[in-house]
């Protein structure tokens, strides 16, 4: 006689098996803090969304400026954003109070939820019989015609078993087997990798500083105006870094491609200690500062008439930087500059006419007639952008982050469990899974049919 | 763009309307007839098709380029629509179900629609600008869009659960909802309509077309409910759900977390609240929070699938609305007005 299947989809709320955790909490009596309750955290989760939310949905004031938000909004509806926060919510008291709040709900949940789960990562479930393998949310039955064939079908499953992954104990008649169950870490992990990350960014705020400066060539940038958090033990360093040489390099069309900086490290009393050149994704770093090159610019523009020097500001105009200078009451002479401050070109513009007429070009450092003037073109100066910081905690964020990424992709790992147990002449057989589990039952009832199929 | 290229895109965005047409179709006819299984076999292998011709199209198009092939909105669009197809293929063959398939492929063919409709500037191939130029790129822009694909696949069973469930009001508020923040989306990128007015149309389809869902699901098809079957494909595409999240989470953080890291790299700042770092962030809360309820609080799963609709929401806006409703920050390689 061929055995028969009988499939018994449950489609009631499913078990949710965490038991061996909820069993001990349940025994050791613990008295959970009402800071530690999910509903405060998914509550806290979403007011948070809301806050961020406004603030990317409002412009900034510690970002972009006051003057954006006017820009953004009409000038009523920006002075309530102002009034309100809005335009700088991050540092709002209610953003403070949120992010502590959340703090503390992590901390509680984290020690009294969340990591005594590890206590119970190795311990065993017992081995159920039928009555509770037929309460599982998915179960199956595999009738036993010939009752030599029990412990034949059992190492069968035994071996499908372990062949899916599960570590499988047999004890008589009865097995128990589970899978994944370093999944069940998955909470742990991560609230173990977000208490890092406070922790990081805790020290980085207490110890850390950061800033930016627009450096002209052959000046220097110090740290001077670096700022930092109000309660602050670190120090600022007294070296400097001089921008030895600055430029830019375009792609063929003309548009940026990157900027570069030769950075010079000098101590207090000027001596060079080291020297690097910094580009867009490349720092350097010294005495636990990282330089940053920012942006890039032409700044200034030094020509001569008749052998007297003058400067003039450089303005960036798509992709070239000018300079203007008023000769009479309506006409300008335009001094118009490739991005590598190369080659210049001379215009005058005046009014009657649209478009500004090309006088003559001039390289580098040499000098040409404009009537009874000689105009030397002596250089351009380049400007670099450094943004520079200094961070201590971040060896501990950068272990959180890692942390937080190995958690929430333990997440992932579906925690089963399959009970089985022979009894009245058949083989019952059934588990639970927490996630994913439709491939559970799947698989399961393919397990069901190929052991209905032996003979 | 190479003749190639166009040509391999071009099929894979004909492709995903021809599979759409064809679920469409087969969803009309009698569930047992052979005609019906045959059409979705043919839906599934067309929808294949596109998926294969559209990752020879990304291969092309990296190989044009002499780039990892991810750096505009319309790149960032195949790529989409590349997960939204290979994650639908993968739940199909997974679970064994293919009522999601016409709305992955609906999603994919209006990613290329939408692409096709984007300034002829997006589609060719451009220097990228400093701060790109990174091998951070190719490790930061990834994982999240194809986050974003799997939080749509999510929402999409989220819809179907509904249906199964038998709240079709909910479902209509839900559906209503999507297809006002579409719209809000679609006027910002090719109208001049004032961004606060779109703004507005967003938030509130978002606001209140998953509050109406709640409030409505006590109007259920009672027919449904008492449906074995309809029961048993709910608590399927709650499942699928659920995968869904349980792979784009993961993704989202990884994304997220080499974002700061190549932020730190390159600028000496892991997070600067820029509006496109806080959206993903609100996303990332959105879907924590999804988690935490699924996991400790028993919601029922139709409520659990308008979480995983607002989440679609909370993704659609801070993938597409983000650019396209007037945001501004550090993030603007994915603009181009």
């Amino acid at each position: 006689m061929e055995p028969t299947i009988i499939t018994k989809p449950n489609l009631e709320p499913e078990l949710e098996i965490d038991p061996v955790a909820e069993k001990k909490a349940v025994r050791g009596g613990r008295k959970i803090s009402p800071f530690a309750s999910v509903q405060l955290s998914v509550f806290l989760m979403v007011l948070m969304a809301i806050t961020v939310l406004l603030g990317a949905w409002c412009p900034q004031e510690g970002q972009v400026g006051q003057d954006k938000v006017f820009e953004a909004f009409n000038p009523e509806m920006a002075q309530w954003m102002i009034k309100l926060g809005i335009s700088d919510i991050f540092h709002t008291p209610w953003f403070l109070a949120l992010t502590a709040m959340m703090t503390l709900n992590m901390i509680v949940v984290s020690f009294q939820r969340v990591f005594p789960k590890i206590k119970t990562i190795n311990e065993q479930l017992p081995f159920f019989g039928m009555r509770e393998i037929n309460r599982l949310p998915v179960h199956h039955l595999v009738s036993i015609a010939d009752p030599d064939q029990k412990t034949a079908i059992m190492a069968d499953l035994t071996s499908r078993l372990t062949r899916m992954g599960y570590k499988v104990e047999v004890e008589g008649h009865r097995l128990r087997a589970q899978s994944g169950k370093y999944g069940r870490l998955a909470a742990s992990v991560t609230h173990v990798g977000l208490l890092s990350l406070l922790a990081g960014v805790s020290i980085t705020s207490w110890t850390g500083f950061n800033g930016f400066k627009p450096v002209l060539m052959r000046e220097s940038l110090d740290f001077k105006d670096a700022s930092h958090a109000k309660l602050w033990v670190g120090k600022i360093p007294d070296w400097t870094a001089r921008v030895q040489s600055t430029r830019r390099e375009n792609y063929p069309s003309g548009e940026a491609k990157q900027w570069y900086s030769l950075l010079s490290v000098r101590d207090a009393k000027g001596k060079e200690i080291t020297q690097g050149e910094i580009s867009v994704n490349n720092p350097l770093s010294y005495d636990g500062v990282d330089i940053y090159q920012s942006s890039w610019g032409l700044d200034k523009l030094v020509v001569a008439f008749n052998g007297k020097e003058r400067k003039f500001d450089l303005n960036s105009m798509g992709n070239r930087y000018a300079a203007m200078l008023p000769l009479t009451s309506d006409m300008i002479l335009i001094m118009s500059l490739p991005t590598d401050g190369s080659e210049m070109r001379l215009f005058a513009k005046i009014p009657q006419v649209e478009q500004p007429r090309l006088l003559t070009t001039v390289a580098k450092g040499q000098t040409v007639d404009l009537g009874d003037v000689k105009f030397t073109f002596k250089e351009a100066i380049p400007i670099t952008g450094l943004q520079y910081k200094c961070d201590p905690g971040l060896p501990v964020t950068y272990a959180a982050f890692f942390i937080i990424m190995a958690g929430v992709m333990l997440a992932a790992v579906p925690h089963r469990h399959v009970w089985a147990s022979i009894e009245n002449g058949g083989l019952y057989f059934g588990g639970a899974s927490r996630k994913a589990k439709v491939g559970f039952e799947i698989a399961l009832k393919d397990l069901a049919a190929k052991l209905g199929e032996r003979k | 763009m190479s003749e190639i290229q166009m040509y391999l895109t071009n099929t894979a965005g004909i492709s995903s309307m021809a599979s759409f047409w064809a679920f469409v179709i087969s969803g009309g006819l009698r569930p047992n007839a052979d005609f019906r299984k045959t059409l979705l076999k043919i839906a599934t292998f067309v929808m294949a098709v596109g998926f294969i011709a559209l990752t020879l199209a990304i291969v092309a198009r990296g190989i044009e380029a002499q780039r990892f092939p991810l750096s505009n909105l319309w790149e960032s669009l195949l790529w989409f629509a590349w997960a939204t197809m290979g994650g639908y293929l993968y739940i199909a063959r997974a679970y064994g179900i293919q009522q999601l398939g016409w709305l992955a492929s609906l999603t994919a063919a209006t990613m290329f629609l939408y692409g096709s409709w984007l300034p002829q500037s997006q589609h060719e191939i451009q220097p990228l600008v400093p701060a790109l130029v990174s091998y951070w790129r190719q490790i930061h822009v990834p994982p999240l869009i194809i986050s974003y694909a799997m939080f749509f696949l999510a929402g999409l069973a989220g819809f179907i659960n509904l249906f199964f469930c038998g709240r079709y009001v909910s479902l209509a508020c839900s559906a209503l909802a999507v297809i006002l923040a579409c719209t809000a989306i679609q006027l910002g990128t090719h109208s001049k309509t004032d961004a606060h007015i779109l703004q507005a149309l967003f938030v509130g389809a978002t606001v209140f077309g998953p509050l109406a869902s709640f409030l409505t699901f006590r109007i259920y098809s009672a027919r449904r409910m008492a449906d074995e079957k309809s029961q048993k494909l709910a608590a399927v595409y709650d499942d699928v759900g659920n995968r869904c999240v349980a792979i784009g989470f993961p993704l989202l953080t990884i994304g997220i977390i080499t974002g700061g890291l190549w932020a730190n790299h390159a600028w000496g700042s892991y997070w600067s609240w820029d509006p496109k770092e806080s959206m993903a962030l609100v996303t990332w809360l959105g879907y924590a929070a999804y988690i935490h309820l699924r996991i400790q609080q028993n919601l029922s799963q139709e409520k659990l699938s308008v979480v995983l609709i607002i989440g679609l929401l909370l993704t659609l806006l801070t993938y597409l609305g983000f650019n396209s409703l007037g945001f501004g920050g550090l993030h603007s390689y994915g603009q181009f007005k």
